[in-house]
């Protein structure tokens, strides 16, 4: 296998092929559309499922469809447009249904436009449907990560029945990095006990989330999390980077992180014992870990596209009486790496004043 | 000698939970003895939807997965799409409302006839939104009292009724669609025959199959089971006209 430099939407499409996945649905949005253009030509070439969808609400049941094969299925979309996905993400969460969905973010709320920002962070986290659920959300910081990622997010979806999200930020979308797509190095999941193939020598299955019965709908919501909480235990995922006598914490995630790395590279050299934390599941969020490291830190940085949206979870986080500060710009034009070095080195200034 | 029993394709020891005098009933039935009649069951997947319709995987033997509101046609597109994709030749079918169907899903249902989905959509249309308690819909006729429409559906306030299978029958991908009622005995054997010619237009892999199903709902209408079915025979079908409206099974 030999590296190639692509751009990281067709990346996303190419580990997934490699994944195994037998069927796409889409509907155009920028900064997302070549994952779309890119399977609408290698999907039928391989006899494989392509639907170019009449909305994003048909791509997702679609999906939600063909999840009930237990075969590897994907939709892709982009922040206002996942929106319109959010019933349905709902349902696959109750359902049990095991589908991956790439978010390749642009700046909201609304339209907005599509310049790149992580503003959907809470949207993915929290669950942006109706009742008590979670999906898996992944977050990328490189190319070759993104591809790893999204065979992961085929694997934990299926593990354990949930919708998994691939939630990327337009600029690691848009952007080309020298790549290698390799074959999925996850384990194939034995889906033959729940999926649907028609009920031959067996007793027919069903799949719904509507529950009249309020100890039944109790008990199953009970379940879920449950098995979220297993997630958890088994799935996190996380990067540290310097911070094995790091005074300072910086927090950030996706490609802020990548940026935030050279940044805290920087200051270690100017002598600043500073370290950097990166989720790389941001649900389950690694708040275990993050916590341990709070108690050997007075300061934690948090570093977003947004206007501070993993910043809750940091928070959440801390063991300590750390500070916590953020630094972060909503849209795209990103902070210079002289402008966020200033910025950490106000805060490191304001805070040892204060002390 | 047996001459009645139930159906394979029921689930043993079910009974139908909807109000007296529904045709959802009937109507399940129908699609049952027809999955028995062409030994579909086990090689079939249903998308049951949002409403009273929802029930169906309550009665029906089959592999079953309820779509959100609106949304079975998309789920069925997807099933079926993907079986494919693994070799597998699924027959795959909705049943569906007429709120469901025609209204919060036209769009679903609408590009899955003309993308020529193989898939069957059976859409049982009362005229209401039955399980909320009889708000209006779509289509409601005109002067219809609803919860939504007190003064009687009109063209001011409410605009005009869907005719749903008309419409279906005008989309290119579509191979079958027709409308029939489950009034007395002539239509209900009649209605089988046609969900068995819609079932078969799937079996041969000619493209979107469709049957609108005029039913009673005497709960919401404030009717007896038979004014009910009376109301059907002598006022819906001038609006819904009974009849094939297109056929292209063996074209």
């Amino acid at each position: 296998m030999s590296k190639e430099l692509i751009k990281g939407n067709i990346a996303i499409a190419k580990a997934a092929l490699k994944a195994g996945l037998k069927a796409y649905f889409g509907y155009p949005i920028t900064p997302q559309t070549d994952i779309g253009e890119y399977l609408s030509y290698e999907m039928p070439k391989r006899n494989l499922a392509y639907v170019c969808a009449e909305s994003e609400i048909g791509a997702i049941n679609m999906a939600l469809g063909a999840a009930t094969s237990g075969e590897k299925v994907m939709v892709s979309s982009s922040s206002c447009a996942v929106s319109l996905m959010q019933e349905a993400l709902s349902y696959a969460c109750s359902d049990e249904l095991p589908l991956v969905l790439v978010n390749v973010m642009r700046a909201g709320p609304g339209q907005g436009y599509i310049y790149p920002s992580q503003g959907d962070y809470n949207q993915a986290v929290t669950g942006g449907g109706n009742g008590d659920y979670q999906v898996v959300v992944l977050s990328p910081s490189t190319l070759p990560e993104a591809c790893d990622l999204t065979q992961r997010a085929f694997y934990i979806s299926q593990k354990y029945k949930i919708p998994t999200m691939l939630l990327v930020d337009g600029l690691l979308g848009q952007m080309a990095e020298p790549v290698e797509i390799s074959e999925s190095k996850y384990p194939e999941i034995d889906n033959s006990s729940w999926i649907l193939d028609g009920a031959k020598g067996r007793a027919s299955r069903e799949i719904h989330s509507l529950e009249p019965s309020q100890y039944k709908l109790n008990q199953h919501i009970v379940s879920l999390f449950k098995k979220y909480k297993e997630i958890e235990q088994n799935e996190c995922d996380w990067e540290e980077y310097m911070m094995d006598d790091a005074e300072i914490l910086v927090t950030s995630f996706g490609t802020m992180a990548r940026y935030a790395k050279s940044v805290v590279k920087d200051l270690r050299q100017n002598g600043i014992k500073i370290g950097l934390f990166r989720p790389k599941t941001l649900f389950p969020f690694p708040s275990k870990r993050l916590g341990e490291l709070s108690l050997k830190v007075k300061h934690i940085i948090d570093i977003e596209m947004n206007m501070g949206q993993m910043l809750k979870d940091v928070r959440l986080s801390v063991l300590n009486n750390a500070v916590v500060s953020f630094i972060g710009k909503p849209v795209g034009d990103w902070l210079k790496r002289e402008e966020m070095k200033s910025a950490i080195n106000n805060i490191i200034k304001e805070s040892y004043a204060s002390i | 000698m047996q001459v009645f029993s139930i159906p394979k394709s029921i689930k043993e020891n079910s009974r139908f939970t909807f109000c007296p005098g529904c045709d959802h009933g009937v109507a399940i039935r129908l699609v049952a003895e027809t999955l028995d009649k062409l030994n579909l069951r086990e090689n079939t997947i249903a998308v049951a939807s949002s409403g009273c319709s929802v029930f169906l995987y309550n009665f029906l033997d089959v592999d079953c997965v309820e779509s959100p509101h609106g949304r079975a046609c998309a789920v069925a597109t997807g099933i079926k799409r993907v079986n494919k994709a693994v070799g597998k030749d699924k027959f795959v079918f909705t049943y569906q409302g007429d709120g469901d169907f025609a209204s919060i899903g036209l769009g679903e249902s609408l590009h899955s006839a003309l993308r020529g989905e193989n898939i069957t959509a059976i859409c049982i249309n009362n005229t209401n939104y039955g399980m909320t308690g009889g708000q209006m819909g779509p289509t409601s006729t005109m002067g219809q009292v609803t919860t939504t429409s007190p003064m009687g559906r009109n063209r001011e306030y409410h605009g005009f009724p869907i005719k749903t299978a008309e419409h279906i029958a005008l989309c290119d991908g579509t191979v079958f669609s027709a409308r029939v009622a489950l009034y007395d005995y002539k239509n209900i054997i009649n209605a089988k025959n046609v969900i068995e010619k819609a079932f078969m237009a799937q079996s041969k892999n000619k493209g979107f199959s469709f049957v609108e199903i005029l039913s009673s709902c005497p709960t919401n209408w404030k009717l007896t089971p038979k004014q009910a079915h009376d109301k059907i025979e002598n006022e819906l079908i001038k609006t819904y006209p009974l009849g094939i409206f297109k056929d292209t099974t063996n074209e």
